[in-house]
């Protein structure tokens, strides 16, 4: 099922434009991450389809119906930085979240034994951490046990534990079948999370896919043997590597798609050389993001 | 139908309620509107011992006391408006409109929330003014029978609308200028300086009586005291201020109603306008 669709959505904030003619899908179940530097649109899209921006022209639908406040019902969202009433304590805080989203009182106890507030369910929202608020932005996200949830840099804030934390309740959600839009630039946390990816700069798409696609197959290794030049020559011969060069008496080689350090391991001991060294270079994300936004 | 929507107004009150019952400025400001409209019963009828000539119960019997009351306490509005403002305002600096908009709560009841909240502030105003004055005019009327009593009732009713009007008007305030202390000061102005400087520059016309926030006070206007003091003192003929042109006439009741009904509607109307539009940071 359809859960979100953009189409050629636009806006601008005078002379800049922030995303430009943005068309995505986004179906049920999919972990889908909107990567992208700073300025490149994420949470100026983020903002239009949660209802707090109205977009210059394009449209988006939810749930395959013209958006409404009945559907952002059914969305989780932290946007930037959780805003609550900071003279109010959590609780009250979550109550007021519970009769927008029709659900009962019952509910703020589970979500915040989630994110282990449930001991500062008293205190006044404004005597709270930025680590802390940031969690209970995420138990607000995840009252109603919402279909869909929307995260704007969700670890936003958080120390290393937090952060694991948010990735653990993340996780969890996607197991349940439930879908995810995150935007972060922390991209070694939505390599782990996504099953899909949009790519922006400066308000334009550059790539969406599965991230198994966009993700290169290509591994790259670096070895080194007792023959180094005759098993250049060999491998060059063989269908098994894209491109092959020597520096500092280490091998370097991009293997073709589906062949593994394995398959070079087998073929150079088929042929007689024994490797002394073998190390395998996956390109990461980090990497091909960093190439791709640099062009 | 109705049920659905009694329901999204209960559900409405209830969000406000958690709001504002749990926020110490509202509590304070409500309080300290309770007790000017206490202080009133204690202190007027001892200011009394110290005018000569007039004796100020006249004013407190029945059926003038409706006028003179809803006239006193008109002013007091202003603490309403206040409380209105600052709420709104509040709303803006903490950025809750956002969350609750993100969370499932239309643009449209984000102000209505408002409207329903001026509604209530407005029926306890007005329930505490009857109160007061039906008090009041219990203790010093001599003459008293149900149709003496009840004759200028209406004066509650007009009373209901100058306080909503006067909040609403807060309201708008609120949602065009976004900063409470500003919001405050330019509705003050606009009030207290304004207004009675363009009322004075148009003294030779009829336009003065459609300024705003004027139409809206002299729906409970003061009342004819020389009229009220006459009763007690032996004149051959009635003075009336008219005619010494101490006070103006202005407009006949009826017409400013619909005036200020006219001012309301235009208020609400664009007031849903900017909360459409606007971008909530």
């Amino acid at each position: 099922m359809n859960i979100l669709e953009i189409h050629q959505l636009s806006k601008s904030y005078k002379a800049i434009k922030a995303i430009n003619k943005l068309t995505l899908s986004i179906d049920q179940g999919q972990a889908y991450g909107l990567l992208g530097p700073n300025g490149s649109g994420k949470t100026t899209t983020l903002s239009i389809i949660t209802g707090i921006l109205k977009q210059d022209s394009g449209g988006f639908l939810w749930f395959g119906e013209n958006p409404s406040a009945k559907q952002r019902i059914r969305v989780g969202s932290l946007i930037e930085t959780p805003h609550f009433y900071p003279y109010l304590n959590l609780e009250k805080n979550l109550k007021i979240l519970c009769e927008i989203k029709k659900q009962e009182y019952t509910d703020i106890e589970r979500v915040l034994k989630e994110t282990m507030l449930y001991d500062r369910r008293k205190s006044k929202f404004r005597t709270l951490s930025l680590g802390m608020k940031q969690r209970l932005g995420i138990a607000a996200a995840l009252l109603g046990d919402p279909e869909v949830l929307v995260l704007d840099e969700p670890t936003n804030g958080l120390d290393p534990e937090g952060i694991a934390e948010v990735r653990e309740t993340v996780l969890e959600q996607v197991d349940r079948g439930k879908t995810l839009i995150i935007a972060s630039h922390i991209l070694s946390e939505v390599e782990r999370i996504c099953s899909h990816l949009a790519i922006l700069k400066q308000g334009n798409l550059l790539a969406s896919g599965a991230v198994k696609e966009l993700l290169s197959k290509e591994e790259v290794i670096e070895f080194a043997s007792s023959d180094n030049e005759r098993l250049l020559k060999k491998l060059k011969a063989s269908k098994l590597i894209k491109e092959i060069e020597q520096e500092n008496g280490v091998l370097l080689a991009l293997l073709e798609q589906n062949i593994t350090s394995a398959d070079i391991n087998n073929f150079a001991f088929n042929n007689k050389i024994t490797l002394t060294h073998l190390v395998s270079r996956k390109k990461s994300l980090e990497a091909q993001f960093l190439e791709l936004v640099k062009e | 139908m109705l049920s659905k929507d009694g329901g999204r107004i209960k559900k409405l009150i209830r969000i406000e309620q958690i709001k504002i019952l749990n926020y110490t400025p509202f509590r304070i400001l409500l309080l300290l509107y309770v007790v000017f409209f206490t202080l009133g019963i204690v202190i007027y009828p001892l200011i009394d011992k110290e005018i000569p000539v007039i004796s100020l119960s006249d004013l407190f019997r029945f059926p003038d006391v409706w006028s003179f009351m809803t006239w006193v306490t008109e002013p007091y509005n202003i603490l309403l408006a206040l409380i209105i403002i600052m709420i709104t305002t509040n709303e803006f600096s903490n950025h809750t409109f956002k969350t609750q908009v993100i969370f499932g709560l239309g643009r449209k009841e984000l102000l209505s929330q408002k409207l329903i909240l001026i509604f209530l502030l407005a029926v306890f105003a007005t329930i505490l003014v009857g109160i007061t004055t039906i008090s009041l005019g219990l203790i010093y009327s001599y003459k008293l029978t149900f149709k003496i009593a009840v004759e200028s009732m209406w004066y509650m009713a007009v009373y209901f609308l100058s306080s909503i009007s006067f909040m609403t008007f807060g309201l708008f305030f609120a949602l065009t200028i976004k900063n409470t202390a500003l919001s405050i000061l330019s509705f003050i102005a606009l009030r207290s300086f304004v207004e009675p400087v363009l009322f004075l520059i148009l003294r030779k016309t009829e336009v003065r009586w459609f300024l705003p926030m004027r139409a809206t006070s002299r729906l409970t206007p003061l009342p004819n005291l020389m009229e009220i003091f006459q009763s007690k003192m032996d004149s051959a003929e009635p003075i009336e201020d008219t005619a010494m042109e101490i006070l103006p006439k202005g407009l006949p009741i009826w017409q400013n109603v619909l005036l200020v009904l006219g001012y309301l509607s235009i208020l609400i109307f664009f007031s849903y306008r900017i909360m459409n539009k606007k971008r909530l940071t």
